[in-house]
């Protein structure tokens, strides 16, 4: 027999296979299909984060756990270990293959694990999206941080607030396609516009795709390329840590003001050292507690996404499901903390 | 009799066999993980969210038989969606679009290939300029956020189902192996392939257009990445600047793990079908066991080197017991094809030995 009809063989011998594989094995097919999610009172929720391995999501799905234990559920926590959209699916499809009650998602796009996202729905489940929202038709409510024009705002407001709120300013974001971020920049560009800005200058946009390599190379190019540089923020927690770092080794903490989004734990140091005077976040075991609260109170009906509905997330009390910088509808944590030397050791996170 | 055990001994020691045998391996393994993994839904659609590597993963079998690297696959694709999205966003008709990305993605490819093929550089070093200039001009074309509403005519390829359960993605991606399989395996053109992957001063002695075939591996291997993108869209339903972004490795681990010789000279499309159906298979059996992402990273890196340790100690101890890092291509490539790892044809007489 020749090699080509070998290969030939071969290859319709494994096609064979896999049709076997699949259509022989139709007969298990029934065995854990849909219970019907009526009257269950234990619901088995997955929370997808961007990724796991960073601080930001571990504290979200210890807070989901920590709600979750309060109501009866089960909360599953999984995902990439790149923040990539394309990888995030496999984890969707894989949570509704396991009937998923709820699936509470960051999405890393929020186009691209929209079709998953709906085919898991027409399987039974309810999606939740927090942090990072997908497309409007593929969740029931959005969790929505503090919302993006206080956000904005907040950040121009304490780089200001340490350079006389004069001279020129840097941000230093994460992916250019990251939707939270590009909200974020576009308030900070709205709040800019104010009077009391008006002598800060917005000079470049560097993109530190949430590495803290690629981070620390775009800070240093932000110091060569702006000499008279006052000011970065960076409102990612990766990214404020890289530029921190930077700073510090660079001897530029006195020169440059750094602020943005930062964890205590990663930033404490820098706060204390002076390297980023001012920090903010918001309290993210609270972000993925009150996620597991609207995912349950989706679950059981409470909540169907009409504007106006009430309800108690646990320790942190009543909510309301309200329409948050022109999204619609979402339930929002609260205002930003702000880390200071004085407060960061109060945090844990 | 002797030789019906000789031929079953061949086939027991091809890769592919023992890709199969892991195959099972994995998914009895799969099964004991969850109950879930055995349910026709989930087999099913086992492979639909890996198609999209898969294509690029054939196209870049070409190129790696012929002894070249392409890693501005995952770029191509990018550059391939934005086009696409951006003509069909001003207005172009769909069809004519979805033409258009496939064009440019052959023709990027191109670009790799006479670079390559013509000027004689180093494909790794070529390749590594045009996967950052690739990715550079896909945010020139796209910036932002994307476009994410594409008409349902275009997204079945990716992202459509027949009877609401088989994915067209699946169907797409076994015509090409079975397509692609068919111009390696059965083609003068597979057959220069492997001679020049062998060989390639060989090659051109006998007479083998061997610039011509460079140049049309990567294009074959752009053409692939263009087709890829189409799937991509219709299964992610979002055309990105970042799209397939980090898809790299998992393009690489499937030929690689498919038995394709890095070296060149041998490995078989059906190889990499069935590196990909492992691979797919394995992570999907981890993920509903939720055993956390960094696990299945260890788990699929340790298989990856497994399969390189193995592979290679097979083929050098049927080589008569030389040990591989003896192996010096052109004269041991010839050891290779008796090994049997691959469906190519035999060029000894090309070696000039």
């Amino acid at each position: 027999m020749s090699r080509k009809r070998l290969g030939l063989l071969g290859l319709a011998l494994c096609i064979a296979l896999t049709a076997a594989l699949v259509a022989g094995l139709t007969a298990s097919a029934g065995r854990a299909s849909q219970e019907t999610a009526a009257q269950k009172k234990n619901y088995k929720m997955f929370l997808i984060p961007k990724l796991i391995g960073v601080n930001v999501f571990t504290e979200n799905g210890k807070g989901a756990k920590e709600a979750a234990k309060e109501l009866g559920d089960t909360v599953i926590y999984n995902g990439p270990t790149e923040a990539v959209a394309a990888k995030q699916v496999p984890f969707i499809n894989t949570a509704s293959q396991q009937g998923a009650d709820a699936i509470i998602i960051s999405a890393n796009d929020p186009n691209a694990v929209a079709p998953a996202l709906k085919r898991a729905v027409a399987r039974g489940a309810k999606v939740v999206s927090y942090d990072g929202d997908v497309a409007r038709d593929a969740r029931t409510i959005f969790v929505s941080p503090p919302s993006a024009q206080a956000i904005g705002a907040f950040q121009v407001e304490w780089v200001g607030s340490q350079i006389g709120y004069k001279g020129e300013i840097a941000i230093l974001s994460a992916t250019p396609t990251a939707a939270n971020q590009n909200t974020w920049i576009k308030f900070m560009k709205a709040a800019l516009k104010k009077p009391k800005y008006r002598n800060m200058k917005l000079v470049k946009i560097a993109y530190g795709n949430d590495n803290p390599t690629d981070s620390a190379k775009e800070t240093q190019a932000l110091l060569q390329g702006y000499p008279n540089l006052k000011g970065i923020i960076s409102p990612t927690t990766v990214g404020v840590a890289a530029a921190a770092q930077v700073l510090q080794q660079e001897g530029k903490c006195k020169s440059i003001a750094l602020t943005g989004l930062g964890l205590p734990n990663e930033m404490r140091k820098y706060i204390k050292a002076g390297c980023a005077k001012k920090v903010g976040l918001w309290n993210e075991r609270d972000f993925g507690y009150l996620a597991a609260y609207v995912a349950h109170y989706v679950l059981d009906g409470t909540l169907t996404g009409k504007i106006g509905q009430t309800f108690k997330a646990g320790r942190l009390g009543k909510r309301t499901v309200v329409v948050s910088d022109g999204n619609r509808p979402v339930v929002v944590l609260g205002d930003p903390l702000v880390f200071t030397k004085a407060n960061v050791d109060k945090f844990n996170f | 009799m002797k030789r019906v055990l000789l031929m079953a001994g061949r086939l027991l020691a091809r890769w592919e066999t023992l890709l199969v045998i892991a195959i099972i391996g994995v998914g009895i393994w799969s099964t004991t993980l969850s109950p879930f993994f055995l349910l026709r839904a989930n087999l099913l659609d086992l492979l639909t969210p890996y198609a999209f590597i898969g294509l690029m993963a054939f196209g870049l079998a070409f190129v790696v038989i012929a002894g070249e690297i392409d890693i501005s696959v995952a770029s191509i694709l990018a550059v391939s969606v934005v086009c696409f999205s951006q003509l069909y966003d001003k207005g172009l008709n769909v069809w004519l679009a979805l033409v258009a990305g496939l064009v440019v993605a052959t023709m990027l490819g191109c670009i790799n290939g006479v670079l390559v093929g013509i000027f004689d550089l180093p494909s790794l070093a070529i390749t590594l300029g045009t996967l950052a200039a690739y990715q550079g001009l896909a945010y020139v074309i796209l910036p932002g956020e994307g476009v994410a509403a594409f008409p349902e005519g275009v997204t079945k390829f990716g992202g459509g189902y027949v009877d609401n359960e088989l994915p067209i993605a699946l169907l797409v991606l076994v015509a090409f192996a079975i397509a692609l399989g068919f111009v390696l395996h059965a083609t003068r053109f597979g057959r220069y392939l492997y001679t020049i992957g062998s060989n390639r001063e060989a090659a051109r002695f006998a007479g083998i257009p061997v610039a011509r075939v460079r140049v049309t591996v990567f294009a074959i291997s752009g053409f692939m990445a263009g087709v890829a993108g189409i799937v991509y869209l219709g299964y992610f339903g979002s055309a990105r600047a970042d799209a397939a972004q980090g898809s790299l490795l998992d393009v690489v681990t499937a030929v690689v793990l498919g038995g394709i010789d890095i070296f060149g000279g041998s490995g078989s499309m059906l190889g990499v079908f069935l590196a990909l159906v492992l691979v797919a298979e394995l992570r999907n059996g981890m993920q509903l066991a939720n055993i956390a992402g960094d696990t299945q990273n260890i788990v699929i890196g340790v298989l990856l080197l497994t399969a390189i340790v193995v592979g290679n100690v097979t083929r050098a101890i049927q080589a008569r017991g030389l040990p591989s890092g003896l192996r010096r291509k052109g004269v041991i490539a010839t050891a290779t094809v008796t090994a049997g790892l691959g469906t190519e044809p035999e060029p000894q007489e090309l070696k000039g030995r």
